[in-house]
C-alpha cells in the first residue's frame, strides 16, 4: 500500500462506493478498491475502518508466529497473541517488558542494540535463544525488519518470531543419520583394505597348518593367527551391517507376531535376571509395512539393552499404539499422497532401570558410543539405520531414577494395499 | 618374500590328460601366493598363473584355455565383474570362483548373473575353497 501515503497524511486506504450491504456480513474480505479519506467520516466509512482494524487485528493475531513491534529501546510496543504464548506471558504485560529481557545471554543483547542501528536496513532473519518468563528455554528463528511511522521515519523494529525446538530436533536427528552415513561409509571402505591382505595371511596360515605335524607347538601359533583374523573379520562384518545394510524386503506384517517372536527367544534369560514381561497391545492393529528380520532385529536389540539396563531386575514393558499422520504431517514427512492414510505404529520399550542422563541421551545413537564394558556401541546405530531404512523412526525418552523408553515408529498403510502385494 | 612374477606358471603335473589349466586374478600379492602355493602343492595336476589385473588376466586368457579363474571382484581398472564377462563370452565353460573383500548382495547377484560358478567373502576358508576347486577340476574330465 505505497499510496498510504506522503502528500495526504492520516489518510485511510477507503473502499469506494461502499455500499454496507455487500460490505457486511460476517466475511473477512479485503477492499479491492481504494480511496484516501481526510477530515470528516461519516458513519458508513467510520462502519468501514472499524471492519478494516478487525480484518488487520485478526490476521495479526491469528498469524502462527509471535509478532512484536519494538521501539529504538527495544521496548516492547505492541505484541500479538502467539508472541504472548511463545514467551509465556501475556501480551498485555509484554507491553511493560524490554525485548532485551527475553534474550538469554547479555552477548545478545548487544546483538539486538544492533538492529537499530542501520535504519531501514531490509528482512534480516537470526536464531537466538530465548528465555520464557517461566525460565523455560528455547531458540527461537527471528525474522527482522523495519517499522516505519506513517511519515515513513524509521522508528523501531517488528520482530517475527518462530519456536525452532522442533525444528532442531529434526535437524539433530537428520545430522545424526548422517553422522552414521559417514562413519558407516568410512568403515566400508576400511573394511575393504583391509579384508584383502587379511585374506592373505589367512590363506598363508592354513596352508602352513596343514604342513605341521599334529604335535608340533607351532600348530597352535598359527590357530591363533587364524583366530585372530577370524575375529577382526568379525568386528569388520559389524561395521558393514550399518555401512551398507541390505536393502529391507518389507511385507505386510503383524508386529505382534514380531514382538512375541523376540520375547520367546529371550523369555528364559528375562527369567533368570528377575525381570518380568508385561504387554500392553492396543487391540486391531492395522499390519506395518517392513522388513520382518530387520525388526526383529531392531526389537531384539531393545530388549537386550533394557535387558541390561536392569541388573537388579525390574519391568520389561512393551507397548504398541497406532497414531495416523493428518494430511499435513504426511506432506511434511515427504509422502506422495495417494489417498492411502499412511500411520505409524508405535511400539514403546520400556524399562525400569536407573535412566540415562540427559548429556548422554543423544550420544547413545553414535557408533562405538557404549558404556558397557564388552560393548561395540554399535547397537543403536545399527537400529537408527534399520528403522530408518524401513521408513521408520527412533526416539529415546528417559528420566533419571525411572527408566528409559525407546520408541519404535513404523509405518502402515490403514487402507489399500499397494498393488502387487499379497 | 618369496615373490612370484606375474604370469609365472607352475611345474607341470605328470599326465598330460588330466592337467588343469587354473587363473588366479588378484591385485593382493599375498592372496594370490599363498593360492598359487596350494594349487601347485595339492594333488591336482595343475598350472597355474597369477594376474595382478584384470588387463593383465585378459593377456592370460588370449593366450591359452583356463578351466579355472580365481578372480577378485574390486581391481584398479578392469574389474572382477567385466572380466567374468569377459570370460564367459569366450569360453563359457571355464568355472569361475569370484572372491571379494567388498561383498553386496547386489554385486554377488550381479556376479551369479554374469556366470561365476562360486562366490566367496574375504578372508575365506582355504579349505572351503579346495573342496570347491576339487568339485570343479580334481576329477579327470570325462
Amino acid at each position: 500500500m505505497a499510496s498510504y501515503s506522503k502528500k495526504q497524511n492520516r489518510s485511510f486506504p477507503l473502499r469506494r462506493n461502499v455500499s454496507h450491504d455487500t460490505a457486511g456480513g460476517d466475511s473477512l474480505r479485503f477492499p479491492e478498491d481504494e480511496v484516501h479519506f481526510s477530515g470528516h467520516l461519516d458513519s458508513g466509512q467510520i462502519e468501514l475502518i472499524k471492519r478494516l482494524y478487525f480484518f488487520y487485528k485478526s490476521i495479526i493475531q491469528n498469524i502462527n508466529a509471535g509478532l512484536l513491534a519494538l521501539d529504538f529501546h527495544g521496548r516492547i510496543i505492541f505484541a500479538n497473541r502467539r508472541a504472548g504464548t511463545l514467551l509465556g506471558i501475556s501480551p498485555r504485560d509484554l507491553l511493560r517488558r524490554t525485548f532485551q529481557e527475553f534474550l538469554e545471554t547479555e552477548a545478545q543483547g548487544a546483538q539486538v542494540a544492533g538492529w537499530f542501528r542501520v535504519p531501514g536496513k531490509g528482512v534480516d532473519n537470526v536464531e537466538v535463544h530465548l528465555r520464557r518468563a517461566d525460565g523455560k528455554k528455547f531458540i527461537a528463528g527471528l525474522s527482522i525488519s523495519p517499522l516505519e511511522d506513517a511519515r515513513n521515519q524509521f522508528s523501531g523494529v517488528v520482530l517475527l518470531i518462530h519456536d525452532l525446538t522442533e525444528t532442531y530436533r529434526l535437524r539433530r536427528q537428520v545430522e545424526r543419520m548422517e553422522r552414521l552415513a559417514l562413519l558407516g561409509e568410512l568403515a566400508a571402505g576400511i573394511a575393504h583394505e583391509i579384508r584383502n591382505p587379511m585374506a592373505g595371511i589367512k590363506a598363508s596360515a592354513q596352508i602352513l597348518l596343514e604342513e605341521l605335524p599334529d604335535d608340533d607347538y607351532r600348530r597352535q601359533l598359527m590357530t591363533r593367527i587364524i583366530r585372530e583374523v577370524d575375529k577382526s573379520n568379525g568386528l569388520l562384518t559389524e561395521f558393514f551391517k550399518f555401512a551398507r545394510p541390505t536393502r529391507p524386503k518389507p511385507n505386510f506384517h503383524d508386529i505382534e507376531l514380531i514382538i512375541d517372536s523376540v520375547y520367546l527367544l529371550l523369555a528364559p534369560r528375562l527369567r533368570n535376571r528377575n525381570i518380568r514381561f508385561k504387554k500392553q497391545f492396543e487391540e486391531n492393529l492395522p499390519r506395518v509395512y517392513v522388513d520382518e528380520h530387520q525388526i526383529e532385529q531392531v526389537i531384539l536389540n531393545l530388549f537386550l539393552n533394557a535387558m541390561d539396563a536392569m541388573v537388579e531386575g525390574g519391568t520389561l514393558t512393551v507397548r504398541t499404539r497406532k497414531r495416523e499422520l493428518s494430511l499435513v504431517e504426511q506432506k511434511q514427512a515427504g509422502v506422495k499422497l495417494t489417498g492411502e492414510k499412511l500411520g505409524y505404529i508405535l511400539v514403546e520399550v520400556q524399562d525400569t532401570g536407573p535412566g540415562i542422563p540427559e548429556k548422554l541421551l543423544e550420544r547413545i545413537f553414535n557408533p562405538f558410543f557404549t558404556t558397557k564394558p564388552e560393548g561395540l556401541g554399535l547397537g543403536l546405530s545399527i537400529c537408527t539405520r534399520l528403522v530408518e531404512e524401513n521408513r521408520g523412526k527412533l526416539d529415546v525418552v528417559s528420566k533419571l531414577g525411572e527408566g528409559t523408553t525407546f520408541i519404535v515408529a513404523l509405518p502402515t498403510f490403514s487402507r489399500a494395499i499397494p498393488r502387487g502385494m499379497p | 618374500m618369496n615373490k612370484i612374477p606375474s604370469g609365472q606358471q607352475a611345474p607341470m603335473g605328470s599326465g598330460e590328460s588330466t592337467l588343469k589349466r587354473v587363473l588366479i586374478v588378484d591385485d593382493e600379492e599375498t592372496l594370490t601366493f599363498s593360492l598359487y602355493q596350494m594349487f601347485i602343492n595339492s594333488d591336482i595336476d595343475c598350472q597355474v598363473v597369477t594376474a595382478a589385473s584384470g588387463e593383465e588376466a585378459l593377456e592370460r586368457l588370449s593366450e591359452q584355455m583356463f578351466d579355472l579363474v580365481i578372480t577378485d571382484l574390486a581391481m584398479p581398472g578392469l574389474d572382477g565383474l567385466q572380466l567374468l564377462a569377459a570370460i564367459k563370452r569366450k569360453t563359457p565353460q571355464t568355472h569361475v570362483i569370484v572372491i571379494t573383500a567388498y561383498g553386496t548382495d547386489e554385486r554377488r547377484d550381479r556376479a551369479f548373473q554374469l556366470g561365476a560358478d562360486y562366490y566367496l567373502e574375504k578372508p575365506f576358508d582355504i579349505h572351503e575353497l579346495r573342496t570347491l576347486v576339487f568339485k570343479m577340476i580334481g576329477r579327470p574330465w570325462r
